[in-house]
Parts: structure tokens; sequence; C-alpha cells
């Protein structure tokens, strides 16, 4: 954390949006059963108990994403990440997390640190997470084998790097969407929600 | 140098001598031949002797004077060091000997002192001695006083504790003489007061005897008295009863009396409690109307107080409405005023859209207006060049009249009057062209006459009610377009909620390398890798329904199955053969064991080991052991164990071993067996 007690940087803005992504895929991945609970660590961040990959692929995945994810934060250029589940037996979209990213652009030029604390950020990011965890009780099962896919709205004029490629947005047929909490470092603002597909049997 | 100097000395002597000694030999031959050659050989040789013993001594007085010269050198240092330490040791000896004076003086003075001191010392002995000999004679006598002192003490000590007992005694001797003497008086005393007694005795018995007749006779008396008693007790009773009825007798018109006036009392007692409830009544209704009184009486202060703030608002108010000079005196005037500025407003409202209109208008009419003064700006323009052509005319004229006067007329130059005729068509056109100029003129400022009209019609018209409904249908068409953008505003949150993008703005990228694509094309693979494994089954399958088609598989198959049962049947044998070892094994080893220990050991489920001893009196006497956690044996509870209370304290509770609880056991059960 580059950021002092006292302020956000650009910077350190978007190297703390970059880590709550990186703690929220896990805590989705490890939530959803997309990946098996004992390839999963438990590691304390935000004052709370976390569980993090131990799968060196995935691992490897999420840190490129990440790390391309952060640089695209620092140049204001993302718009959007999504977390797509789908179903591997039917290619069906099953749930959307959805975190809509709102950069103050204005940060880009002016380089004065924001009047907000780390702790009050860190703050609104646990109590993301929670929510995360908490929406468990409503989504319905994910009784099939199931895959994620990690998409990223760019700017439109964004060159797009090596190893990436344009994709479709994904969308679930039928859905129902639910909103969740947001958070911002007062450069970056994160609203999350969540879109699954709705069971017929309701 | 040196050295080498004495080796070449060495060498010219060696050779001298070599010399010297060689020719001795040839000398003798040389000396039969003549002696003339031998003397001057000699000499020549002693020459030569010579001269090495020049050289020789020439050498030597070098070193020698080198050598002198050294010594001297160290002489003179060591005169020097000579002199420094004799003057040295010249002070040290002064030094001395002043030091030697004073020590012997100091010697002599210590021999002294030492030889009173042995003088002293001899007589501090002597004293010490007689000192020793008069402290020895000192502690004798001390010693003997002591004693003697000790003595005396515990003599008089004794002497005091006798006299002590002989007081003692003295007293004790006067208490009993005393109290013999109390004694003995009291003793007279006693034989007195028995004499007394036994007079009073005798009394005392006749009396009983006198006492016990009056008794007999009292009895009887005090029966008679009862019964007399209770005779008059019933007649004073009869008596009372009579005195009372005859003074209720007395009493009876007194109460007739009396209850006449009482019942006069108790009607007017009703009376007078009817009246009280009434009076009640009516308190209850004075005291609520009280209690109303002082609540109107609350309510009326309240009031107040609100008429004092309405009252102030009011005040507030009317400054108010002084300092605008509205005149607002009531709240009507207030609601007027109010109507009166809506309408006013209402009214500016129109004004205003009437103005904008107007102002529309008016920007048309400044058009027009522009446009006339540009034509106005081109009369003038126009009248200018006019003017401007006159003047050429007429000057033009002036120069031909001067010409005409100057020359005759028929000098007239054809090109003059040309040049007049064109002049003159020039001015024509400008004529012209000014009059078709004030046309438009004329033209245009009746235009703007007519325009002028018409904004004044149309201020003057000024349709208010159009202009009302046209806003008011303009605000349902707001309203309609508002429902229709939040609607849309939904639709596009729901669309952005379920991921939609607006392409123009927005790219969807993600790694190639995903998560998602691994899997299915992992998926693709096993469904691949199952299909072709599914075909390669159903062609085996085929090839067994057809039979014999691929013959060589089978019996390879056939063969190597041969071999397994082979394998497995050799295997099973082994397995056959070792369990029956082991159970002889297994056999042999218990009857070792109940031979040697007097004990079966059964295992009856996992854990759970039963002792039979070899010499118990029942078949169903058993020991039963479990086998806990840790490795440890406990006892479990039989009907055999229950018999054996003390064994169980002492060797498992207190010694803490099963082997030695088992032989006690054995050998009480021997013990046991042997004895019958």
């Amino acid at each position: 954390m580059t950021s002092t007690l006292k302020g956000v940087t650009l910077k350190g803005s978007a190297e703390l949006v970059a880590d709550f992504f990186s703690f929220g895929i896990n805590s989705i991945l490890y939530q959803r059963g997309i990946y098996p609970p004992e390839t999963f660590t438990k590691a304390s961040h935000y004052d709370m108990s976390l569980h993090i990959t131990t799968d060196a692929k995935l691992k490897n995945y999420l840190t490129n994403v990440v790390s391309q994810l952060k640089e695209w934060l620092f140049e204001c250029t993302v718009q959007k990440l999504v977390l797509v589940i789908t179903c591997l037996e039917t290619n069906e979209v099953l749930e959307r997390w959805q975190f809509d990213i709102e950069c103050d652009k204005s940060a880009k030029e002016s380089s004065a640190p924001r009047e907000k604390s780390l702790k009050t950020i860190q703050d609104e990011i646990r109590s993301v997470i929670r929510q995360i965890t908490a929406t468990v009780t409503f989504l319905p099962l994910l009784e099939t084998p199931c895959a994620f896919d990690l998409l990223v709205y760019t700017d439109k004029d964004l060159v797009v790097p090596e190893k990436w490629e344009e994709s479709g947005p994904q969308i679930i047929d039928q859905s129902e969407e639910v909103r969740l909490r947001s958070f911002t470092t007062s450069i970056h603002k994160v609203d999350s929600m969540v879109a699954y597909k709705r069971t017929n049997s309701v | 140098m040196d050295l080498e100097d004495d080796t070449t000395i060495f060498k010219t002597l060696k050779s001298l001598n070599t010399f010297i000694s060689r020719p001795e030999h040839p000398q003798r031959p040389s000396e039969q031949l003549g002696i003339g050659n031998l003397q001057s050989h000699y000499k020549r040789s002693f020459e030569i002797l010579e001269a090495t013993e020049r050289v020789h001594s020439q050498h030597r007085y070098l070193q020698l004077d080198q050598e002198k010269q050294q010594m001297e050198l160290s002489h003179k240092r060591a005169r020097f060091e000579l002199e420094k330490a004799a003057s040295d040791s010249a002070r040290d000896l002064e030094v001395q000997k002043n030091f030697m004076d004073r020590n012997q003086d100091l010697l002599e003075r210590m021999k002294k002192l030492e030889e009173r001191e042995k003088e002293a010392t001899n007589n501090l002995s002597e004293q010490v001695e007689a000192n020793r000999a008069l402290h020895r004679n000192l502690e004798g006598l001390n010693k003997k006083l002591n004693d003697r002192d000790a003595k005396l003490t515990t003599a008089s000590q004794a002497i005091s504790s006798l006299k002590d007992e002989i007081r003692d005694l003295r007293q004790k001797i006067q208490n009993q003489d005393a109290a013999i003497s109390v004694q003995t008086l009291e003793n007279q005393e006693l034989q007195e007061q028995l004499d007394l007694q036994r007079r009073k005795y005798q009394e005392a018995t006749q009396l009983c005897q006198s006492l016990q007749a009056a008794k007999a006779a009292c009895s009887e008396h005090v029966i008679k008295i009862k019964e007399l008693e209770r005779r008059l007790a019933l007649q004073e009773q009869d008596i009372a009863i009579v005195k009372s009825v005859k003074s209720e007798m007395a009493r009876l018109p007194d109460l007739e009396k009396e209850l006449k006036r009482l019942r006069e009392d108790n009607a007017f007692l009703r009376e007078s409690r009817e009246n009280c409830s009434l009076l009640k009544e009516e308190a209850e209704g004075l005291r609520k109307k009280l209690e109303r009184m002082e609540k109107n009486k609350e309510e009326l202060i309240n009031i107040e107080l609100e008429k004092e703030r309405v009252a102030e608002k009011l005040q507030a108010w009317e400054n108010i409405g002084q300092s605008t000079g509205l005149n607002i005196r009531k709240p009507e005037d207030l609601s007027r005023e109010v109507i009166q500025i809506q309408q006013k407003e209402i009214a500016l409202k129109e004004q205003n859209y009437t103005l904008s209109k107007l102002t529309q208008q008016c920007s048309k009419t400044l058009e027009e207006q522009r446009k006339r003064e540009t034509h106005d700006a081109l009369v003038r323009r126009l009248q200018k060049r006019v003017l401007l052509l006159t003047k050429e005319r007429d000057g033009m004229r002036a120069i031909l009249e001067s010409y005409d006067s100057e020359l005759a007329s028929n000098e007239y130059s054809p090109q003059l009057s040309k040049r007049v005729k064109e002049a003159e068509e020039v001015l024509q056109r400008t004529q012209n062209h000014n009059t078709e100029m004030e046309a438009q003129l004329t033209k245009a400022q009746e235009e703007t006459g007519v325009l002028k009209l018409q904004l004044q019609k149309v201020s003057v018209l000024c349709p208010s009610q159009f202009a009302r409904q046209k806003i008011e249908d303009l605000e349902k068409e707001r309203q309609r377009l508002e429902e229709q953008n939040n609607i849309l505003e939904m639709r596009l949150e729901r669309h952005n909620l379920q991921g939609d993008y607006d392409p123009v703005k927005t790219q969807v990228v993600h790694l190639k390398l995903n998560p998602t694509t691994e899997a299915k094309q992992q998926r693709q693979k096993e469904v691949e890798d199952v299909r072709e494994e599914l075909n390669r089954l159903r062609e085996l399958v085929r090839s067994f329904q057809e039979g014999g088609m691929v013959a060589q598989d089978d019996s390879r198959i056939h063969t190597s199955g041969l071999n397994l049962r082979k394998q497995m049947e050799s295997s099973e044998l082994r397995n056959q053969r070792l369990k029956e070892v082991f159970q002889k094994k297994i056999q042999e080893f218990r009857t070792v064991c109940y031979v040697l220990t007097g004990y079966q050991i059964d295992i009856t489920t996992e854990n759970q080991y039963r002792l039979t001893s070899a010499y118990a009196e029942h078949m169903q006497d058993s020991l039963l052991f479990k086998k806990g956690s840790n490795g440890s044996m406990q006892l479990m509870e039989t009907e055999f164990s229950k018999t054996l209370g003390e064994m169980v304290n002492l060797h498992l509770h207190h010694q803490k071993s099963i082997p030695a609880f088992l032989s006690a056991v054995t050998l009480d059960l021997f013990s046991r067996q042997t004895v019958f």
C-alpha cells in the first residue's frame, strides 16, 4: 500500500481496488464452489478471515488479470469487471458478478491525494465482501460442473494487449439481478451486483 | 680487507717457504757445480726475504696503527666514562659517607636503645611473673570468697525458707486452735439446739396429732361450708335476678318514654339523612363545577397566553403591514393580497409572454429598420453622387461656355460635344437611379409602417387564453416525456445490470487463456477420449458377436487367464497351509501357556480376555480382563472376581501387579483343592 493514512492517491486507489478484486474473486470462487474447498487456504485481510486459492494455475491467472487491471485502473480506462460463471454441460451463463467501476478522471491530472482514510475504505470493502459471502443464502445451487471467466469492460479506444481478446458480454437469458453494496476510494467507485439465471421452479 | 691481505701474506709466506725449502735440494748438486752461483742465489733469496719482510712489516705496521687508533679511541671513551664514573662515585661516596656517619650514630643509638629495651623487657617479664603470681593468689582468694558467699546465700536462703515454714506452721496451728475452739463452741450450740429440737419435736408430734384431728373436723366443716356457700350463691343469684327484674319493672315506663323519644329521633335522623344525601349530591355537583371551573381557568390562562402570542404575531403582522405599506390588518387582507399578487404574477407572466412575442416582432422590425437604414444610406450616397455630378456638369458647362466665349461656334470640337453628351447621359442615369431609390425608400417606409401597425395589433390582441392552453399542453407532454424517460432509464439500468453495454464507447475483453475456455477444452478432450473409447469398445463387442474373428486375441486372453488362475490357486494353497500351520502353533502355544501358568486364555470379544484357572472349583469361574486404549489391562467384574475382594485390593490396587494377583489366585485355588 502506497497510500498514507491521510489520503489516497490514484496509484494507491488502483492498488486498493485491485486488491479488493483479488480477494473478492477468491471469495466468490470459494463460496460458489467453482473450485473444491480443499484447494483454499485461510488468510487474514481487512481484519477478517478470507479464503485464498492455492491452485497454482488459478493463482497465476488471477495475478495476470489483476496486474493488468491495476494498470487500467491507474489509467482510468476500465468501466466494469465481470465474473461470469458458465455451466460446462450446456454452455449456459448461470451467474454474473458485475463490478461497475467509476473512475474520477480528474485524479489523473491532479496528483493531490484525496481526504479519505484507509481505514474507512477498508471498512467499506469489508462490508462488500461480507455481503458477497451472505449472497450464498439466496443464490440458486450450482448443481452442474461450472467454470468462470473474467470480463473487463474498457474504453473503446484502448488498445487490446497481447494475450487478451475481445469477447461478448455473456448476458444471462432471463435473469434476476440483485444490487450489492458499493465502496469508494474517492477516486474509484465500485458498485457491485450479481445477476443469476431465474429458475423456473419458483 | 685485512683478511684478504692476510691470505695474500700467507700465500707469499708459503711460497717463500717453498721457495726457501725447494732450492735446498738442488743446492747440493749446485754446490758441486759452484759456489758463485750459490752465492748469488743466496743473495737474491736474501733480498727477496728482506723485501717480503719489509712488506710484511709495513703491513703489520699499518695494522697496528689502525689498532692503536681504535685503542686510543676506546681509551678515550673509557677514560671519559671513567671520569664520569669517578665523579659519580665521588659524589656517591660523599653522600654515602654522610650516610655512614649518620648510620653509625643511629646504630649506636639503636644499640643503646636495644640494651635499654632488653633491660625493660627483663623488668617487664619479672613484673609480669610477679603479677601472674599475684593474680593467681587473687583468683584463689576470690574463688574461696565466692564459695563462701554461695554457701552463705544458700544458708541464708535455707534459714529464710525455714523461717517461712515456721511462720506458716505457727499460723496453721493458730488457725487450727481457733477452728477447734470454734468447733467446740459450735458443738455446744448444736447440742443445745438438738435439745431444743428434741423438745420441739415432741411438741410438734403432739401438735400433729391434734392437727390431724382438727383436719378431720375441718374437712367436714369445709364440706359443710361449701354446701352452704353454694346455697348462698344460689340465693344471691335469685336475689339479684329479683332485684334486676324489679329495677327493670321500675325502668319500663322510662324505657317506653325513651322508646318514643328514640322513635322520634329516628324519624328525624332519617329525614336528616335524606337531607344529607341531597346535600352530598349537591356538594358533588358543586365540586364537579369547581373542577370544570378550574379547568376553564387553566384554559383561560392558556387562551390568554395564546392570545398574547397571537397578539404579538398580529402586531408583527401589522408591523410588517406598516413596514410594507400593504395595509394588512386581517388574514382576509393577506389572502386578498396574495390573490392580488398571484393575479399580478399571472398578469406579469402574460405580459412576459406578450413581451417575448413583442421582442420577436421587435427583432423583425429591427431587421426591417436596419434594411431601411441601409436603404437610406444608399439614398444618401446616391444623392451625394448626384450633387457631385451636377457640380461636375456645371463645371463642364462653365468650361464649355468659356470655350464658347473664347472660340467661335465653329470651333466646337466634336470631342467636347461628345463628352457633354456622355456627361448628360450619366446624369440622366443617376437621376433615374435616384428616383428608383426614392421609390424603394417610400416602399420600405410603407412596409415599416405596416409592420408597426401589425406590431401594435399583436401587442393589443395578445391571446392569453391560447397561450395558457399551449402551456398546459406542453406541460402534459413534458410529463409524458418524463415518464418515458424514467421508463427508459429503468430499462437502461436493467440492461446495465444484466451486463449490456454501449458498443460505441465500450469494449469487452478477457484473457485468451481463461479458466472457462480451458475447462471447455478439457471437457472437449474428455468427450473425444470417451467417444474414442466407446468406438473401440463397440468394435470389440461387434467382433465378439461375430465370434472367432479375432481368435488370436482370444487365445492370448485365454492363456493369460489360465496363468492367472494357476497363480491364484497356488497362492490360495499357500494361504491354506499357512493357516493350518498357524492354527497348530496357536493351539500348541495355548496348551503350553495353560500348563505353565495354570490359566487358559480365551479372547471373548475385541480387547477382552477371559482367564480360566486350571484349579477352578467351577467350570464357569473365570476372570475377565479388558485392554485399555493405552495398552493397560483392567480387571472386569465377574461372579468369580467378586469373591476375591481382598486379593484384588492387595495385589491390584496396592501393589498394582496383575501377575502377582494371578499367582495368588492360583495358589489360593491350589491350596483349597489339596486340602480337601
